[in-house]
């Protein structure tokens, strides 16, 4: 028997072709591509297992993305943290709309490579600062990516508090930003020095918070109101008491705390006690406790350094291979009783500290925006009532007043190389006077009790 | 109808005997009830990690199910001659098709709904949630991957109406591989600067015509619920219908491939 198509339909298959054809093409595709493309382009990366590329390529790219984050989780517990850093990078690229991996990620890679020390491989930070901006490059609508880049230039990398702010208020513009973590953008505006924008956010905060509380005196709305009333309420008296707002007035400082500025008296010597290990020694004329002094050794052509700090927001990209053969350490030096005395150790990570360049740079930073409120109740938020006979520095930080100093070494003093296999390098400041030797061990040093108004400034 | 009707419940009940397709059944379920263990060991990413893990069980044992029950439908009957006995009764070879395919469809949803329920209970149970929003939003997932796996059990019926059931499986998977994977490699090549234009316009011709599979991958908003989705409802009704469109191409052409064979 001879079949023969019935040419309804056949018209009606061609019809039903032409149909889905216009479906996918016009209506469903473009919607896919915007709201439902997990990858946003991206397939899938060499770095997976051939099982996994099936599973990615079948569709099941955020299953495998859980599994991959899974296994990170035990890399965490076994502290083999280099293993989670192609892990995070894939578990991103599979799924970019997984945020607490973007904010997981961005706070392994800033806080967890250190070195025995403890100190953080701080080349890693621009590598933590892209992966951020690549987050909130791919999920704009929610604050919390923004948030975490404002969080990781005003915590870890502590300067450039105008970066901080910048991101802060990217994040207050998205709605579903918690009224608590709004708080902080208060906090970074009084570290950039505009005490009129901090208490103006703290007024505007504090009026949605009343409300808030009016509508639902829930406990984390009376906590949150509580707690912004306290911040006003500091910081109105600050001001005051710094002389903010004698000095917006324009009036004399005369009675106010800042004045007259203090003379900190900066002074350091750097010694290589061993290869690769730098005893830093110097003083430091304020009394309380609470100073910490950046002190940096850098490659003298690391490229971006600059002040004490690298270009931190110079990738865009994320390269999760900071730059081997390249030397940054920064560590923090604290004062106890006018003095400080830190031995740095850099023998144990050869990775971290390679020296492979000849010329090294010292540097060293104090900038008062980053001391504690006890401190700046002396110097001000900005430094008015700081000073340095040899090492007040107005334009390492453009406008900012910073006490900032620099010493040059060589490989072959760090390495003790050459002339110096016997012969101890020592670098100083001009001003730095030999004292009897220091105790270095921290059980037996007394402190003295701490004074907020020290009178040794001149008054 | 109601020849197509019985043949439908008759091949439900065949299904439901399958003990492979049972065994499935039960791994997924087992996957989809320690799913919360999964999610605990996975660093502030419980939520996500378990929303996606079970959607992605309930997907991937679906297809499984699906691609089995499909392939081995029309040569088994002819195998086993009981062809003859139907075909011998005032029941004409479109309503056979069409009858064991809807058997198959109410199949999936059987086991399915099982799997979404299971689901839905252990969701409930680890989130603590009195949600029922929450919950529902993770029904999405499952109801859309339902008119999915229609689309793939017709092109299984499809295949099975000329061909062996080993090339069968593996042709199609390789349907499901590539209309899953056709949507982000169309995109990406779109993208592409350096893509030459003859690249361009064939990928663009494939993924027109080749049945879509990806377009049903709705999990992403639903796992993480920070995206924003505009006309979502738009998008699940443009999807269903295109589904539905397909399966009938896909019907239409098995019968005409039916109708000529000899059996």
């Amino acid at each position: 028997m001879k079949h023969r198509s019935s040419p309804v339909l056949l018209s009606m298959l061609v019809l039903a072709f032409l149909v889905q054809g216009f479906l996918q093409r016009a209506v469903i595709f473009p919607q896919w591509k915007r709201d439902f493309n997990p990858g946003k382009g991206r397939m899938y990366t060499a770095a997976m297992s051939p099982d996994q590329i099936l599973a990615v390529m079948a569709g099941f790219r955020e299953i495998t993305a859980g599994i991959l984050w899974v296994k990170a989780d035990s890399f965490f517990d076994n502290g083999n943290y280099d293993a989670i850093l192609p892990l995070i990078r894939l578990v991103t690229l599979l799924d970019p709309n997984e945020i607490d991996v973007y904010a997981t990620g961005m706070w392994h890679i800033g806080y967890n490579f250190t070195d025995e020390e403890q100190r953080s491989d701080r080349r890693y930070l621009p590598s933590a600062l892209a992966l951020g901006k690549e987050g909130c490059r791919q999920n704009p609508d929610t604050y919390e990516l923004f948030f975490e880049e404002g969080w990781l230039w005003y915590h870890k990398i502590d300067d450039d508090y105008n970066q901080a702010v910048k991101w802060f208020l990217l994040a207050q513009a998205k709605p579903d930003m918690l009224p608590a973590r709004k708080n902080l953008l208060g906090m970074a505006y009084q570290r950039t020095g505009e005490i009129d924008k901090s208490i103006d956010t703290y007024y505007k905060l504090y009026q949605v918070a009343e409300n808030a509380y009016e509508k639902e005196g829930a406990f984390q709305n009376h906590q949150n109101r509580d707690t912004l009333e306290s911040n006003l309420d500091t910081m109105l008296v600050r001001s005051v008491q710094r002389g903010y707002q004698a000095s917006v007035r324009k009036d004399p400082l005369n009675d106010y705390d800042v004045y007259p500025p203090f003379d900190v008296g900066f002074s350091l010597k750097a010694t290589v006690v061993e290869p690769r290990v730098i005893r830093f020694e110097g003083t430091w004329n304020v009394l309380p406790v609470g100073t910490r002094i950046r002190a940096v050794l850098r490659d003298a052509d690391f490229p971006g350094a600059h002040g004490a700090e690298l270009d931190w927001d110079a990738q865009d990209a994320v390269n999760l291979d900071p730059p081997r053969n390249e030397t940054f350490m920064q560590e923090q030096l604290f004062v106890k009783n006018r003095r400080f005395n830190k031995k740095v150790d850099m023998s144990k990570d050869p990775t971290m500290y390679p020296f492979t360049k000849d010329k090294y740079i010292l540097e060293f930073y104090y900038n008062p925006r980053s001391g504690p409120p006890h401190i700046q109740d002396k110097f001000g938020w900005s430094g008015d009532g700081m000073t340095d006979k040899n090492f007040l520095d107005t334009q390492v930080r453009k406008g900012q007043r910073v006490i900032f100093a620099t010493l040059t070494l060589t490989k072959d003093q760090i390495l003790r190389y050459g002339e110096w296999v016997d012969k101890i390098p020592v670098v100083k400041t001009k001003n730095y006077v030999e004292t009897a030797p220091q105790s270095v061990s921290s059980d037996d040093v007394i402190l003295k009790i701490p004074s907020l108004r020290s009178s040794s400034g001149g008054k | 109808m109601r020849p197509i009707l019985a043949i439908a419940s008759t091949t439900v009940g065949e299904a439901i005997r399958r003990r492979v397709l049972l065994v499935i059944l039960l791994i997924g379920v087992l996957f989809i009830v320690v799913a919360p263990g999964l999610g605990i060991l996975s660093a502030r990413s419980e939520t996500t990690v378990l929303r996606g893990f079970m959607l992605g069980v309930i997907q991937g044992v679906s297809c499984i199910i699906a691609v089995i029950l499909t392939v081995y439908m029309i040569p088994n009957e002819i195998e086993r001659r009981t062809i003859y006995t139907i075909l011998s009764k005032p029941v004409q070879r479109w309503q056979f098709l069409v009858g064991k395919y809807l058997g198959a469809v109410l199949s999936l949803l059987l086991m399915m709904a099982m799997m979404s329920a299971v689901m839905a209970f252990v969701f409930f149970l680890q989130q603590q949630s009195k949600n029922v929003g929450e919950v529902a939003d993770l029904m999405k997932g499952p109801m859309m991957y339902f008119v999915q796996m229609c689309l793939l059990a017709a092109v299984g019926i499809f295949f099975s109406t000329f061909l062996a059931p080993l090339v069968n499986f593996f042709l199609t998977v390789g349907v499901f591989l590539m209309g899953t994977f056709f949507n982000p490699l169309f995109q990406t090549l779109q993208e592409n600067q350096n893509t030459v234009p003859f690249v361009k316009y064939f990928a663009q011709g494939v993924n027109t015509f080749l049945p879509n599979f990806a377009n049903y991958n709705v999990q992403n908003p639903i796992i993480n619920p920070t995206s924003v989705i505009q006309n979502e409802g738009r998008y699940y009704l443009g999807i269903t219908v295109y589904g539905l469109v397909y399966i009938c191409i896909l019907l239409i052409i098995g019968i005409l491939i039916f109708d000529r064979k000899e059996v």
